[in-house]
């Protein structure tokens, strides 16, 4: 099973987008990241769908990201 | 005491919307957006909840458009001072707050130019021809109020968001004395930047303020920590974080949550009936009582909302404030902090007696304050 990270830069955003995705069907939950990435502190949402659907999904309600990794929460 | 000052602030407030805060304070208290604990993400939860409430509500594009503030002087600060650059023009009525005139006036300083459109309370197509005589190449925004603190002259909102798209200009509305009694979609009425005092026709508590922005704000008022991209200098580029900075009125956004519950169980058409209602009897009243004099120029259901001015024959308006206030009666006497409203209805010099109801207020409320004024015509 895919299991994806979307990192966002606004938990408005995270919470958003993780109520879209259930929404569409995918389990997802939010966390709040450790910062470590280059813009700093941020939440971001786990999920089990894939890149694809993330993408198309996110896209489609206008819910902005600033990336999708997969794996392991950061 | 008969409360009929809730054009100022609604009182009392709904028992859901104290048992909210309350519950906030003693249970979920937690700063939310900023941490991973779960109290902090309980909170953040019910904000965008609330969030998702008022976008729903006002016909807002999207939960992240809802910014919060302290108040609704300080949304339409933001507004103005975030969408205006000099040389840029602004139209706004001549029933503006000082809310709106104080900023325009600072901002006259550098280069922003501003016209005040006359309104025509029995005539919305001449109020709109009002505003459009005054469009200039540079006009980048209409401002107004959606209903008179002074005296309820409810402007046509919807015709002047027509207008303004029609130009390509923004349209802004100080909705203070109309959010939760008034209908509002911002999307059927081309609103593009919405001001609200949640405090008021939203039963929520003082200290709270809303801005619905379905535009953009180029600049900011205020910047600071927003609990995002926080190793970056430069301010998120984002709503709500763009304009929210700093720790968020947390106890005030459930008491906001709670508010809009309330006014959605009640219904905002029969809210606006009710209190239109109570006020029709004191007009009719008044109307009866030659030495009052009315400064509402049109009385009419949908046209007017639920607040009166009015003076007495020989008496200061303060006098009759005092006088009604050792009867147990409250008011607001003066001029409403809206000197250019007072100046359209001919009251700059004497300001007035403000009566407003509110959701509470009862027949024997309205009674009683009937019966205090014409006692008090007899002294």
């Amino acid at each position: 099973m895919d299991k994806n990270i979307i990192n966002s830069g606004s938990i408005t955003y995270a919470l958003r987008g993780r109520d879209v995705l259930r929404n569409n069907g995918c389990k997802a939950y939010m966390f709040r990241n450790s910062g470590k990435s280059a813009v700093g502190c941020g939440y971001s949402i786990s999920t089990n769908c894939s890149k694809q659907d993330i993408e198309r999904i996110l896209q489609k309600e206008k819910v902005k990201y600033i990336s999708i990794v997969s794996g392991e929460e950061t | 005491m008969i409360y009929l000052d809730n054009a100022a602030t609604t009182f009392p407030k709904p028992q859901n919307v104290i048992s909210a805060v309350n519950n906030c304070l003693k249970k979920y208290s937690a700063n939310p957006g900023r941490s991973s604990h779960k109290l902090s993400q309980k909170a953040s939860e019910e904000i965008y909840l609330c969030r998702n409430k008022l976008s729903e509500f006002f016909g807002a594009d999207s939960p992240e458009n809802v910014v919060f503030t302290t108040n609704c002087t300080t949304a339409i600060n933001m507004v103005l001072k975030g969408v205006l650059q000099p040389h840029d023009h602004v139209i706004c009525s001549s029933y503006e707050h000082n809310a709106v005139l104080r900023p325009l006036n600072k901002l006259s300083a550098y280069g922003v130019e501003y016209d005040i459109a006359r309104v025509f309370p029995e005539n919305p197509t001449s109020t709109v021809h009002s505003f459009e005589a005054l469009i200039k190449n540079n006009t980048k925004l209409i401002i107004c109020t959606h209903a008179s603190n002074v005296n309820g002259v409810v402007l046509p909102i919807k015709e002047l968001g027509e207008l303004a798209r029609r130009y390509k200009i923004k349209f802004a509305v100080d909705a203070a004395q109309s959010a939760g009694v008034l209908p509002i979609n911002m999307k059927e009425m081309n609103i593009d930047y919405l001001c609200i005092a949640p405090h008021k026709g939203l039963y929520a508590p003082m200290g709270t303020g809303i801005l619905i922005s379905n535009s953009d704000i180029q600049n900011t008022i205020i910047e600071g920590g927003t609990g995002s991209m926080s190793k970056l200098p430069l301010q998120p580029d984002f709503l709500p974080d763009r304009l929210e900075s700093g720790t968020v009125n947390l106890s005030g956004i459930y008491g906001i949550s709670a508010g809009v519950d309330f006014v959605k169980s009640k219904g905002v058409g029969n809210i606006y009936q009710k209190e239109f209602k109570l006020i029709s009897r004191v007009y009719n009243a008044f109307s009866k009582i030659p030495q009052i004099k009315m400064y509402n120029h049109i009385f009419e259901l949908g046209k007017t909302a639920p607040v009166l001015s009015f003076n007495i024959d020989g008496k200061d308006c303060e006098e009759v404030g005092q006088a009604l206030n050792n009867m147990g009666v409250a008011v607001r006497t003066g001029f409403h902090c809206a000197p250019l409203a007072h100046k359209t209805i001919g009251t700059e010099e004497q300001g007035t007696v403000r009566v407003c109801p509110s959701a509470f207020t009862s027949d024997l409320d309205i009674d009683y304050f009937i019966h205090s004024i014409k006692m008090l015509i007899k002294t």
